[in-house]
């Protein structure tokens, strides 16, 4: 799969391993791009060369692909400064470091190199390709999301200053108009309910008459846009070109990921030659480094939201803890009065796994004394659980027959130590 | 009329109300939700309003309930068989007793010469390939020569005799199903579709009008108790409705006899379905029904070329009793297989062991790159961090109060004690990630690029973060989401939409609260109209606008 031109011009600009599978490499990894987001072979080596004719092309690649990931809409007519500044935006959102990426101009005159790392980056931090294989994925089928997330509203962008451009400030808005306006919207509301309700029942309808026509079989039945490709097929040539084009794309991806340890040592070169290149000139760029310290940001409205959202947050908590703390601090006092010998036994309860309710036998010595029946003073609770005193061979009450883990809870007197041996019986005593 | 004209009706009809002798009767409780709910559905107004504010509105209804994702939506137990007799007696009271009495032997002939014609049609259709319409006309000949007491009947119809047409079309039902021999089920609806671009154009002209009355009868079929099981047993009485007011229509009968020939089919077929196989009788009926049509609909266009397509809709509708026989069309299903293919494998796909130590390598060293104090949390991942935090005040309070007062037992009260304190020890570890996570957005606003004053050009960027979807990150696997029965999927959907509505209630609400509540502390209103604010106010917030209180006038006598 060596092909002709990039092959033998990667060979000029330097031996690299895998030289011949570069190119199987670097291909598929274009071809499996997005049909919206152009990348060719020779884009990429020109950026590791840092030719600045490169750098357009791959603002403009990088511009693509971010606002796919993003979901946001746009054009191949935005401005090259926009799609600069919205790749800045989006590669610093990732949490990509590198200081050169930021300090490149906003005309796009320079820095393919830099832009090129920055592809390979995202490559793997975010699975790019996998991301949007998916999000490009081609949809013949019902779907639905099963998403539950809130999209804040008072987020949204242009929407929310719309409302009643008649007013001036100084006008009063009649609180019926907001009561017009809610009726309003909850009629609205109705109506969408009533409207999916209807497309639920003919979407029933198609996958109840269709199922077991489908050729995959897990599905068994067509989809509202397979149901209309049978009745009009002349409409839907292009999808399944689409439908042809996405699983070549796919193909290439699997292409790739069989090749792309090549592409990765490749990158690795490219590090490589920018850490020498870096070497010369270091000086120069330290204290070009510091001058771009100082920023104002004072007014990034991204930080002031996140920060509004954990004030809320760590206000609420906050709340809950001196609730918490007052209710604990209540609790542990009422806990403190009752007897210590049954807070240390239920204490001691929870050791002791819960487990099954064998019969345990408990020897039970006295300090240096046998044990009489006086001294083993059952409580009830023991005694209500099984608990009794079984008469050893010697007829001195020494020993306790006990559901086992019930075992700590028989009482004792005070004073008297408990030295429990747990001996499991085998069958009924 | 715009905004400003509204305005003055709305107040000359408030100035009209209150002018009744200073009563306060002009709003009633529910009157707020009756005037928004009138307001709603006056036509010429909501093209024309000022915009109905689309953040708050139907614009945000529409992003929030369209948006579709990448789930797929299954039926996986189309529940046609079991439990469909005991749902049909409920369904239709008018059951027409006729499908009980025995059909005469007369009518039995005549459906006899009637199937073998429509054989023939069937296999001289199959043959033919590229002449179906001549074939078809020929046919029709043929039919209305044989089967002639049948054809003339439905021919001369309605005003002849109502009657008629049921009944022979009951019987057939009847007498179609015990003899279930004559399915024709080699029928495949493929051939015409493809490979005859006439008969395709008729049809794309039948849909348009028999899809308006489908969706009534359907409707009409299935607000009758509609539930999924019945579903099946509504369908062939609403095709063969359709197809009794499609051939009605064709044949330009009285509509009004056509309505009651339909109830009659609808209640005929119920009945006789009841036992036995409702698929293949329905089917016959239909198939039998469609040939008589498709003939009619031949005839008729030889006769009168600006007839619509009557022929073909009855074909739309067997579309829905044929479709378990329908089959995808082949460059499609080509397609489609390899592509479901190549998903699959491309999921199944791993990263090689090699693979992934070389991006390692590749990532730890550009890594180092970075600017030296690099903050520990990327802004995406603060994010996340902070959605997953949003639901703990509301959980871990739940769990305090869930925490009963008194306990039985020391024991009980022992394990609550300790829950309480684990629950401490969690609000402590919260508290504590808020403050990482605080310092993060710091260390990160401080690297956020391009933030130098303009603050338009920040956000648009920074709402990247709405649009993700919030499924794994690169995942190739698109789960199914099977259901197994009609009020699930709707069920999905209703509580899809309370959610999406919900949400934009909660966002709303906490709008309303900043803006409205201020406006009671502040200045003082005309004294006359305060008690009136404050009920908006109070509806507004606390009653979600669907309820007025009643104000009272409560004058001290001196």
């Amino acid at each position: 799969m060596v092909r002709k031109g990039p092959g033998s011009a990667a060979g000029r600009a330097g031996a690299m391993p895998g030289g011949r599978a570069l190119p199987g490499a670097v291909g598929a990894l274009c071809r499996a791009m997005p049909p919206r987001a152009r990348l060719v072979p020779e884009g990429l080596r020109r950026a590791k060369l840092d030719r600045p004719q490169a750098t357009l092309d791959f603002w403009r690649l990088l511009y693509a692909l971010l606002k796919q990931i993003h979901g946001g809409k746009w054009s191949e007519a935005d401005a090259i400064d926009t799609q600069i500044r919205f790749v800045k935006l989006a590669l610093w959102y990732q949490g990509y470091g590198r200081p050169e990426l930021y300090r490149l101009p906003s005309d796009g005159s320079a820095g393919s190199r830099e832009l090129l790392l920055a592809f390979s980056w995202l490559l793997h931090r975010i699975s790019l390709l996998e991301q949007l294989l998916a999000r490009n994925r081609v949809r013949t089928g019902d779907e639905t999301s099963v998403c539950m997330c809130e999209d804040d509203l008072s987020q949204s962008e242009q929407g929310t200053t719309e409302i009643a451009p008649e007013y001036g400030p100084e006008d009063r808005v009649d609180v019926r108009y907001l009561q017009w306006l809610n009726g309003r919207l909850r009629f609205q509301w109705r109506s969408l309910h009533a409207q999916h309700q209807e497309q639920c029942k003919l979407l029933h309808k198609i996958h109840l008459l269709t199922s077991g026509s489908h050729v995959d079989q897990i599905l068994g039945h067509f989809s509202v846009t397979e149901m209309d490709l049978i009745r009009q097929t002349e409409n839907y040539k292009q999808l399944v070109q689409l439908l042809e084009r996405e699983t070549m794309q796919l193909e290439a991806f699997l292409e790739w990921k069989q090749l792309e340890p090549v592409y990765w040592q490749w990158m690795e070169t490219v590090l490589d030659n920018m850490a020498e290149e870096g070497n010369m000139c270091k000086p120069q760029d330290a204290h070009i480094e510091k001058s771009s310290l100082p920023k104002v940001t004072s007014c990034c409205p991204w930080a002031d939201s996140l920060t509004g959202q954990i004030n809320k947050l760590s206000r609420d908590l906050m709340a809950l803890r001196d609730q918490l703390h007052e209710l604990v601090t209540h609790r542990k006092s009422a806990w403190e009065e009752k007897p210590a010998e049954r807070r240390r036994l239920i204490s001691l309860q929870r050791q002791f796994p819960a487990g099954p309710c064998e019969p345990v036998l408990l020897r039970v010595r006295g300090l240096g004394k046998e044990a009489t029946s006086e001294m083993l003073e059952l409580g009830d609770e023991a005694k209500s659980l099984g608990a009794h005193v079984k008469d050893d061979r010697e007829g001195s009450p020494r020993a306790l027959v006990v559901p086992s883990n019930e075992a700590v809870k028989c009482q004792i007197k005070i004073g008297w130590e408990i030295n429990v041996t747990k001996t499991h019986l085998k069958g009924k005593s | 009329m715009g905004f400003a004209g509204w305005r003055r009706r709305w107040w000359r009809r408030w100035a009209a109300e209150r002018s009744g002798g200073g009563s306060w009767s002009g709003w009633r409780p529910g009157a707020g939700a009756s005037c928004g709910g009138e307001c709603g559905p006056e036509p010429g107004r909501s093209p024309r309003d000022p915009p109905q504010p689309p953040g708050w509105g139907s614009r945000g209804c529409r992003e929030r309930a369209g948006g579709v994702r990448q789930r797929r939506v299954l039926c996986v137990h189309p529940p046609c068989r079991d439990g469909q007799d005991d749902e049909q007696p409920e369904t239709e009271a008018s059951s027409k007793d006729g499908c009980e009495s025995r059909p005469s032997p007369k009518e039995l002939e005549e459906l006899e010469l009637l199937n073998r014609a429509l054989e023939k049609a069937l296999r001289v259709r199959k043959s033919i390939s590229k002449t179906p319409l001549e074939a078809q006309v020929a046919l029709a000949e043929k039919p209305t020569g044989e089967g002639s007491a049948f054809e003339n009947a439905s021919e001369q119809q309605v005003p002849v005799s109502g009657r008629d047409v049921p009944v022979s079309r009951e019987a057939r039902a009847v007498s179609k199903k015990p003899a279930s021999m004559k399915k024709p089920s080699p029928y495949q609806l493929r051939a015409p579709y493809r490979t005859d671009p006439d008969v395709k154009k008729t049809q794309r002209r039948a849909p348009a009008r028999c899809v308006s009355q489908g969706p009534r009868t359907a409707g009409k079929s299935s607000s009758k108790g509609a539930v999924s099981r019945q579903g099946k047993s509504h369908r062939p009485a609403s095709s063969a409705s359709d197809q009794g007011v499609c051939a009605a229509t064709e044949l330009q009968n009285a509509p009004g006899s056509s309505k009651s020939a339909l109830k009659e089919q609808q209640s005929s077929i119920r009945d006789s379905s009841g036992e036995g196989n409702l698929v293949a009788a329905g089917r016959q009926l239909i198939d039998a029904g469609k040939k008589s049509c498709g003939s009619h609909g031949e005839s008729s266009r030889k006769e009168n070329p600006t007839a619509e397509g009557g022929s073909t809709s009855p074909r739309t509708v067997t579309i829905q009793q044929q479709g378990c026989q329908l089959k995808l069309p082949h460059p499609y299903r080509k397609a489609y297989s390899r592509n479901c293919r190549a998903w699959e494998r491309s999921r199944l796909c791993q990263t090689s062991a090699d693979a992934a130590a070389a991006r390692k390598r590749f990532t730890e060293r550009i890594q180092t790159t970075f600017c030296s104090p690099m903050p520990a949390l990327s802004p995406v991942e603060i994010e996340e961090e902070l959605k997953v935090l949003q639901d703990i005040p509301s959980l871990l309070s739940q769990y305090v109060e869930a925490e009963p007062a008194d306990h039985p037992t020391l024991q009980r009260e022992y394990e609550s004690l300790l829950t309480l304190e684990g629950l401490q020890s969690t609000v402590s570890q919260c508290l504590r990630k808020l403050q990482l996570l605080q310092a993060a957005v710091e260390s990160q606003k401080r690297l956020h690029p391009d933030c130098t004053g303009d603050v338009g050009s920040c956000c648009p960027a920074c709402v990247p973060a709405r649009g993700r979807a919030c499924g794994g990150a690169g995942t190739l696997a698109v789960p199914l989401l099977w259901y197994s029965s009609f009020q699930e999927l709707r069920d999905l959907f209703a509580l899809k939409l309370q959610v999406s509505m919900l949400h934009q209630e909660i966002a709303l609400q906490k709008l309303t609260m900043t803006e409205l509540l201020p406006v009671l502390e502040s200045e003082a209103c005309p004294e006359a109209s305060a008690a009136q604010l404050y009920r908006a106010i109070y509806t507004q917030l606390c009653e979600g606008g669907k309820r007025f209180p009643v104000l009272v006038r409560d004058e001290l006598a001196d």
